[in-house]
């Protein structure tokens, strides 16, 4: 059998440790071109320092990482310019506009400067921001970063997008543009790889998860394989092997207990 | 209630240390040194009972009085912003009336090492300025309420404040404000270099003369005359702290029932126009940023700020005897700013902080990380490079040899580029996180003030000694040299670009993680 095209992720071994803690334990993470991934796991599991690792921000300490095909690590070239990334917690240049942090992003990925115009005009539209695109991203919502950010990272038309927790504190308005967005991405064929706790949403977006716990991936495939006829949420917790019922103790909570 | 709160500033001060040693070892340091500054300030007060003239020993516990008060009004503002006791908003929600509110928060800004301090310095004044016993009876009640008036207003003032130092347009103008307070306390000494005032003591009894009205220069008074009048001012006094006490509460409850303004929005920003004469790309847009960061970001701000300052001092002190006359008294000072300008670009990426993974994703080759660099050098330039030239003409007219401001601009433009070059080295080296807040004890996030320490070292000697060859025959007397200086620093500066390149394309995650730690 011959592979017509590599897949947009694969990492093999992947390790990171942080002093005596082991982050990540040798994942070997695998997302096929076009889909529309989520990487689920508890807090702690290491979904943030493994998306780090495989967008060029954290050195791995051992194991192999290829973006279609290509190295991250021996091959930036071929792989930065075809990625995009929204990392966690907003990290951006805060005294910049909306406006100015995607004209910034786009001259900075050699973008003519006539182009990057046009494409911030219509990002900043499409995102709603058209109000706020001259103020500065200092004083944005967590929505409107989230959406200004995901908007930087689309800039430059990547293959393979990669957002950790982008729908974190967003509220429903921005989130369903943000869904609208990602969805008309993907459609074109394009890879999403996002990181998430909220397991109806990852339901309902995604074909294709990775469940990670403990710093490795415990199970991965497409979206039916997983839930197995269980919801996604129920899954989820028979993997990471945490289900309690919660019933001892808080005897004196609620309004019946007095 | 006034136990509760004594006790939740003790819990703070001590959960603020639990498991970190640098903050620990900061503490001890801080305590020890509130007890230096205890020790010293009750000996300096008691001993003004030696002064010859008690007048003089009077006027000066006036003044010494009032700056306490200043020092207790703007300190705290500055140095430490809002601390958890501090901000009313977050006993909002709490079931306190009014009044237990004031004597709860009156009693935590009374606890720690430097209210004590205070105190203990203040009671100094009793020992050196009352007279009789008489005197020490009412020194003591004064020095009480001296200190009282102290709490009240600087509780009085960040409580009027609160609102607008949460904003984040009212803790970028307070980081700059920081900076102001600084130059106002190198005034005097510049006022008294500039020859203004021959007399210390004259200038002191004008100021005493004065301050003597306001209520901390009534309490200094009333411990040194005594008596009746020295009862009347008590009284006084105790309306002051009075009307501050009032003052506080109405601010206090105004500012409970205040929306929080924190996420009130800023306005928009004007688009720049100047950016189109950037050139394209990625050169052309770090510059655009860096320019954007040197006016709308408080640190930045500051640096340049400070490096205007710092220049301005050097230039105008070096104003000295007929003796200091020759070519090395204009150069020296304008590579002097040039060289503190050059620093600057010491920590290139510290500024951008926790945002330079933005750059880091983009860049793939050794290219890009120069460019980057070229963009940070042409926006230093374009601000330096003007800045300098008015340094030039400005030193040399000081002077009076109006020709040495040309030597001096090429010289010290040369320094320039060889700060620059030598900036983009450390930064790769050593690079360290900026902490949001500037402050007067520590340049670096915790745990990184050995990479802070090394990194300014490091930039210091780079500059100094590759700057020597064209610096040292200019200081000297061989002004021709100068022509050499801007070739020179332009090629250390494409010296610097291109070894900051190679060595920051190798170790960009580490870059981006150094300057990336919480603070």
């Amino acid at each position: 059998m011959v592979e017509a095209k590599p897949e947009a992720v694969r990492t093999q071994g992947l390790v990171k440790r942080f002093g005596a803690q082991v982050a990540v334990a040798g994942v070997d993470l695998v997302v096929p071109r076009g889909s529309f991934a989520g990487l689920v796991g508890p807090n702690g599991a290491g979904k943030t320092t493994t998306l780090s690792m495989i967008t060029g921000l954290l050195r791995p300490d051992a194991g192999l990482v290829e973006i279609n095909g290509h190295n991250v690590w021996r091959d930036p070239v071929k792989v930065k310019s075809r990625i995009g990334v929204l990392p966690e917690g907003l990290r951006l240049f805060e005294r910049l506009s909306g406006r100015e942090l995607l004209m910034y992003n786009g001259e900075l990925r050699g973008i003519p400067r006539a182009e990057v115009e046009q494409r911030a005009t219509e990002l900043l539209r499409v995102m709603d921001l058209v109000d706020s695109q001259d103020k500065l991203v200092v004083d944005y919502s967590t929505g409107m970063r989230k959406k200004i950010g995901l908007a930087a990272a689309l800039l430059h038309n990547p293959d393979v997008l990669f957002l950790d927790e982008p729908f974190e504190g967003v509220d429903p308005v921005s989130a369903n543009t943000l869904v609208d967005v990602l969805r008309r991405y993907t459609s074109s064929g394009s890879t999403v790889i996002f990181s998430s706790h909220v397991m109806d949403l990852v339901e309902r977006l995604c074909d294709w998860v990775s469940v990670m716990s403990r710093g490795s991936v415990v199970a991965q495939g497409p979206l039916d394989v997983i839930r197995n006829g269980r919801t996604l949420n129920e899954a989820f917790l028979d993997l990471v092997g945490a289900r309690g019922t919660g019933e001892e103790g808080l005897s004196w909570l609620g309004s019946s207990s007095v | 209630m006034v136990g509760l709160f004594v006790r939740l500033k003790l819990r703070l001060i001590r959960g603020n240390l639990r498991g970190d040693v640098a903050k620990q070892l900061g503490f001890a340091f801080t305590s020890l040194l509130a007890l230096a500054c205890a020790a010293g300030g009750f000996t300096l007060f008691s001993l003004l009972r030696l002064a010859a003239d008690p007048g003089i020993a009077l006027n000066i516990g006036i003044v010494a009085f009032t700056l306490f008060t200043l020092g207790w009004i703007f300190v705290p503002l500055l140095a430490f912003g809002l601390d958890e006791t501090l901000d009313p908003s977050r006993l909002a929600l709490f079931p306190l009336t009014t009044r237990q509110m004031t004597a709860g928060l009156l009693a935590a800004s009374a606890t720690g090492p430097w209210p004590l301090a205070s105190l203990v310095a203040l009671s100094g004044a009793v020992v050196g300025l009352a007279s009789g016993p008489v005197g020490v009876l009412i020194g003591i009640p004064a020095v009480l309420l001296q200190f009282a008036l102290c709490l009240v207003a600087s509780r009085a003032v960040t409580t009027a404040l609160s609102a607008s130092l949460r904003s984040r347009r009212g803790r970028d103008a307070l980081a700059v404000g920081a900076v102001l307070l600084l130059l106002v306390f190198q005034l005097p000494g510049m006022l008294v270099n500039g020859g203004l005032s021959t007399d210390p003591a004259a200038m002191l009894d004008a100021a005493a003369s004065v301050l003597r009205w306001t209520p901390p220069g009534i309490a200094a008074h009333a411990i040194a005359g005594g008596g009746l009048a020295g009862l009347g001012e008590l009284a006084v006094l105790v309306v002051a702290v009075a009307v501050l006490a009032w003052l506080w509460i109405a601010a206090l409850r105004r500012a409970l029932v205040t929306p929080d303004s924190s996420n009130r929005s800023g306005g928009a920003v004007r688009r720049s126009r100047l950016g189109g004469l950037l050139p394209q790309g990625m050169v052309g847009a770090v510059a655009a940023k860096e320019l954007k960061y040197a006016r709308r970001e408080p640190r930045g701000r500051i640096a340049w700020f400070m490096a205007l300052v710092v220049s301005g001092i050097v230039m105008f002190s070096l104003r000295g005897p007929e003796a200091w006359h020759g070519p090395l008294f204009v150069i020296g000072p304008v590579c002097m700013a040039a060289m503190i300008i050059g620093v600057q670009a010491s920590n290139s990426f510290g500024i951008d902080g926790r945002s330079l993974w933005m750059n880091a994703v983009a860049f793939s080759t050794e290219r890009d990380v120069r460019a980057d660099f070229a963009g940070r050098q042409l926006a230093a330039a374009i601000i330096a490079v003007p800045l300098l030239l008015v340094l030039s003409v400005g030193a040399s007219l000081v002077a009076g040899e109006p020709l040495w401001s040309v030597p001096a601009m090429f010289t010290a433009w040369g320094v320039l580029g060889v700060g620059l070059g030598v900036g983009a080295v450390t930064s790769v080296l050593v690079p360290y996180t900026l902490p949001e807040r500037l402050n007067a004890f520590s340049g670096a996030a915790p745990g990184q003030g050995g990479e802070a320490f090394l990194g300014s070292l490091l930039g210091m000697l780079g500059v100094g000694m590759v700057a020597l060859p064209v610096v040292l025959p200019a200081l000297f007397g061989l002004t021709w040299v100068s022509v050499l200086a801007v070739p020179y620093g332009l090629l250390a500066a494409w010296g610097g670009r291109r070894l900051g390149g190679m060595i920051g394309n190798n170790r960009l995650p580490e870059i981006v993680a150094a300057v990336s730690r919480p603070t």
